[in-house]
């Protein structure tokens, strides 16, 4: 209980953001405490990896570059937007194309069912509010 | 030449003073964006497209706020736009394989970014698993999280930017914390790397 209280203060004290107190209880435990100070190494060496990647040095073609780009127009940009806008659209409307043909079909196909007994309809769909779809599904993988 | 004279340079198409804009916030550019984005190839690529949009819209700066704060904006909106498209896009590619077939798995795996090849496994693996972890983060904590640990900036100015109050930031930040905090401690626990 005590390394779970100490362990989810860890990274306000790699911070230095714990209060007088808190502070001396967590010291106080890590002295103690051999697993809380490895996990504390784990979390310092994680959150380094921050400082290690900041700040990188500076690219020395950046501007050249950037004048370069200047030059074009934003032809590219617009094209991409519609590009954007297109591929949602398309995917829409094959979502819509699928559900209105599973209807269609669901439809026509279940037509015939209806002259079957009603005790075979209810029982089927007992049995679905039984079992969920996931496990329905996953069963038949 | 100031902050106000360096725009209207800008906003009349002067390009010695878009240069010296350019060269000032450079790096603080290019560093947020890799806060989000975690690669430097990206994040420069990023950043170029944060100065091309000051430079082609700069009659839209009012000049209420820095040129930081403008720069800050844009720099994280355009890093979170990038993300945002690129699961997108790797979404599609896994649509697009369940359905055409797998493609050559092994391409994808050697394009992984590895801006430092020199780095041993050990640094490697770790940087993976906190970039998956920042990943995971939701957007706001992330950028108040980036704008703070990698650009070191004071909550009021963070609230600026994100147009928030003092509060919001400061609860932001804690909640980036904690998760960063589960995931890593659940890494370590599961062994992940
Ligand atoms: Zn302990």
């Amino acid at each position: 209980m005590k390394h779970d209280y100490i362990q989810n203060d860890l990274i306000f004290y790699l911070d230095n953001e714990l209060s007088v107190e808190k502070k001396m209880v967590v010291e106080k435990h890590l002295e103690e405490c051999a697993d809380c100070r490895s996990l504390l190494v784990f979390l310092q060496d994680g959150m380094q990896v921050i400082e290690k990647e900041k700040d990188p040095e500076a690219s020395h073609f950046f501007y050249t570059r950037l004048s370069a780009r200047l030059e074009e127009k934003p032809k590219f940009q617009a094209q991409s937007q519609w590009l954007q806008l297109l591929q949602p659209a398309v995917f829409s409307l094959l979502l819509v194309i699928g559900i209105y043909g599973g209807l269609k079909i669901g439809s026509n196909a279940s037509f015939p069912k209806l002259n079957q007994p009603a005790t075979i309809g209810i029982q089927m769909l007992n049995d679905f509010e039984t079992e969920p779809i996931e496990s329905f599904l996953l069963d038949k993988l | 030449m100031d902050e106000t004279q360096l725009i209207k340079g800008i906003q009349q198409g002067d390009r010695k003073a878009f240069q010296i804009l350019v060269e000032n916030y450079q790096r603080m550019v290019v560093n947020t964006c890799l806060g989000i984005v975690h690669n430097k190839a990206d994040a420069e690529d990023l950043a170029q497209d944060v100065f091309l949009e000051i430079f082609r819209n700069a009659e839209n700066f009012r000049g209420e706020a820095k040129i930081s704060t403008w720069l800050y904006r844009i720099a994280t909106n355009r890093s979170l736009n990038f993300i945002r498209n690129n699961k997108r896009k790797r979404f599609f590619q896994s649509i697009e394989e369940t359905f055409i077939g797998g493609r050559n798995r092994t391409n994808e795996i050697s394009e992984t970014p590895t801006d430092q090849p020199d780095r041993n496994i050990t640094d490697q693996q770790r940087a993976d698993m906190l970039y998956r972890a920042i990943d995971k983060l939701p957007e706001k904590q992330r950028t108040a999280f980036t704008l703070n640990k990698y650009e070191e900036l004071p909550y009021q100015q963070i609230a600026e930017i994100m147009d928030i109050s003092l509060a919001s930031v400061e609860s932001l930040i804690h909640r980036a914390k904690k998760n960063l905090q589960e995931q890593l401690l659940d890494c370590y626990k599961k062994k992940c790397v």
